[in-house]
């Protein structure tokens, strides 16, 4: 969740809390709530009560987690009916001493594989539809690039806070149209669309503006902006659904060029070394040029070093 | 049978009544587009049954005369459940009108709700702290006030 | 369905001819702007008067208001059941023609006054 609690670490959460965890399990088929009792410490995460779980009390619980620190997006999960990365919830921020229950879900509008598991192939199917790569007209030159594409400050700033998506899939979970319309493309896929469309390293906006101009694409969205509420990483997906809306009708109506840029200029071979100005002092007992004709070697603990008279740059 | 066969799918899905209907599905704070959403869909939803009655109401003229137009709005104006109905309607019309201009200012012309940026703590969403939620804020405003008028011209007579 | 973003640019543009319209009919009903009661303006030869005169503009209203009614209706349907998209364009399609068939008769087969 966008505003979290920042000093919630830092306070001390009740001693014991119940923790109910809503269990599918794909041999059985059904569902059902279990409840697990944990003792607590001081910054305690809901990721680690888990593990604590599986460690303790019951092996069989399953749930996904990789990074623990907010970066993979493996461990989202609803927790108390709002999605949030578990390993970034503290238990003292969603338990409370008169109400220790912790009630935990898997992610909505995603396929269960057991527990806490979900299915993310639907997800990152659509995430891919939308081709999140930059395309170039030159496939040589894409495949072989002679130089950097150039993007200026300004131009990052604009796709700067999109590019934090981490794929968690919370957006997509906490979507009202996702979660009716198992085709909508999702608020992830689409502020990536955006993402690609409005960055200039990129010549082909207009395959993925007919991707996301369809039937469950960017016109499904409501703007009821809950993705952006949860999104941990502020990424602010339906932001970028109302600006590829609007962009999509502007290409359409003929009012839309996309601006892109050039590779930059080969980087220009070695100069030779300019000489010193007259003013520049060496250290004292240096000689430059007796060091540029023969490198220096000098020995350290055993292990002979050369040293570049390069960097003896005096300025 | 293989492992597959018994493997069953659980989707997960909460629905569309309970996406559509209730707000509170997801109990994320901050965030009042949502209870606008799920205002905006209802108001409309009703708003188009109103607007098949009325265009079959208003056609009375042409399918049966003048007098059943006159019997028909005497009728229509002496039952208080009509006054009532006509009164909901109202309300309904007013916000989606209302919460419609910030949506079609969002949606369509995409102004209003701020400009990307480098995400500082405490993470508010720019879109958050955007013209559209203080626009959102007037319309919750105004709403129960027009709604008031509207309800004194109609049960006024 | 013709393309999709053409629908839903129809619908905003209905959107916009719909606050202009309804404000307009609606302020047909306020007793400051008109100048008789509410009840009075429902009256036999009031609502003819509007007929005769601004017969089309009250048309256009209605063809506007169902549009975008009936399509933002097929938005719901095609969250609702996204299997049957083809249908729901359908039902679009018949809907809007029916309501669009008696609003026309309704300003074009006005009985005159008795
Ligand atoms: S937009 Fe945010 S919530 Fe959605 S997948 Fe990316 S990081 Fe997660
Ligand atoms: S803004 Fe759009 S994508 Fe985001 S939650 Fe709302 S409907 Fe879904
Ligand atoms: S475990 Fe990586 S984001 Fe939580």
């Amino acid at each position: 969740m966008a505003i979290a609690d920042l000093k919630a670490a830092t306070r001390i959460p009740p001693k014991l809390v119940t923790i109910r965890v809503k269990r599918w399990s794909p041999t059985k088929g059904k569902v059902e709530w279990r409840e697990y009792q944990v003792e607590t410490y001081r910054g305690m995460t809901v990721l680690e009560a888990l593990l604590k779980v599986k460690a303790e009390k019951d092996h069989t619980l399953s749930m996904r987690y990789s990074c623990r620190m907010g970066v993979c997006g493996s461990c989202g999960m609803v927790i108390n009916g709002v999605p949030r990365l578990a390993c970034q919830t503290q238990i003292a921020e969603v338990a409370s001493e008169s109400n220790p229950v912790i009630t935990i879900e898997p992610l909505y509008n995603h396929p269960v594989i057991r527990d806490l598991a979900t299915d993310f192939n639907p997800f990152f199917g659509k995430h891919a539809s939308v081709k999140p790569y930059l395309i170039r007209k030159d496939i040589e030159e894409r495949e072989g690039p002679t130089g950097e594409y150039i993007l200026k400050p300004e131009e990052l700033e604009n796709i700067y806070q999109f590019s934090l998506c981490i794929s968690c899939g919370l957006c997509y979970s906490a979507c009202p149209v996702a979660a009716s319309d198992p085709e909508y493309l999702g608020p992830q896929a689409l502020a990536q669309a955006l993402r690609f469309i409005i960055d200039p390293r990129d010549e082909d906006p207009n395959t993925r503006i007919a991707v996301v101009d369809s039937e469950h694409g960017c016109h499904r969205c409501h703007y009821a902006a809950t993705c952006s509420a949860v999104c941990p990483k502020a990424v602010d997906p339906a932001m970028a659904i109302q600006m590829l809306r609007s962009i999509v009708f502007r290409h359409r109506l003929g009012f839309w060029r996309k601006r892109t840029s050039k590779p930059a200029e080969k980087p220009k071979e070695w100069q030779p070394k300019k000489p010193m100005p007259p003013e520049a002092q060496t250290i004292p007992g240096v000689d430059l040029e007796q060091m540029e004709k023969e490198p220096v070697i000098v020995e350290v603990d055993g292990i002979k070093v050369e040293i570049d008279y390069k960097f003896y740059k005096i300025r | 049978m293989g492992l597959t066969d018994r493997v069953r799918q659980y989707r997960n899905l909460p629905g569309f009544l309970q996406a559509s209907l209730n707000p509170w599905l997801i109990k994320a704070r901050n965030n009042p587009e949502r209870l606008a959403f799920v205002l905006h869909r209802v108001t409309g939803f009703t708003v188009l049954l109103y607007l098949f009655l009325h265009i079959i109401v208003t056609n009375t003229p042409a399918r049966a005369g003048w007098e059943a137009w006159d019997s028909l709005m005497e009728a229509f104006g002496a039952a208080l459940f009509n006054k009532v109905g006509e009164f909901i309607i109202a309300g309904f019309v007013i916000f989606h009108g209302m919460n419609g201009i910030r949506l079609l200012l969002t949606e369509f012309f995409g102004v209003c709700i701020g400009k990307p940026e480098k995400p500082k703590p405490p993470y508010i969403p720019p879109s958050f702290k955007a013209c559209q939620r203080r626009l959102l804020y007037l319309v919750f405003a105004l709403w129960p006030i027009l709604w008031a008028i509207a309800g004194y011209i109609i049960f006024k007579g | 369905m013709a393309r999709t973003w053409t629908m839903q640019f129809l619908q905003y543009v209905t959107a916009i001819l719909l606050i202009v319209l309804l404000s307009f009919h609606l302020a047909e009903r306020i007793p400051w702007i008109t100048g008789i009661s509410y009840h009075e303006s429902l009256k036999s030869e009031r609502v003819a008067d509007a007929y005769s005169s601004y017969g089309w503009v009250l048309l256009l209203l209605a063809y506007a208001a169902l549009f975008h009614g009936l399509n933002g209706f097929r938005g719901m349907l095609h969250e609702w059941k996204p299997r049957h998209g083809r249908l729901w364009d359908l039902v679009f399609i018949i809907l809007f023609l029916v309501f669009a068939g008696i609003a026309t008769y309704t300003v074009v087969g006005l009985p005159p006054l008795p």
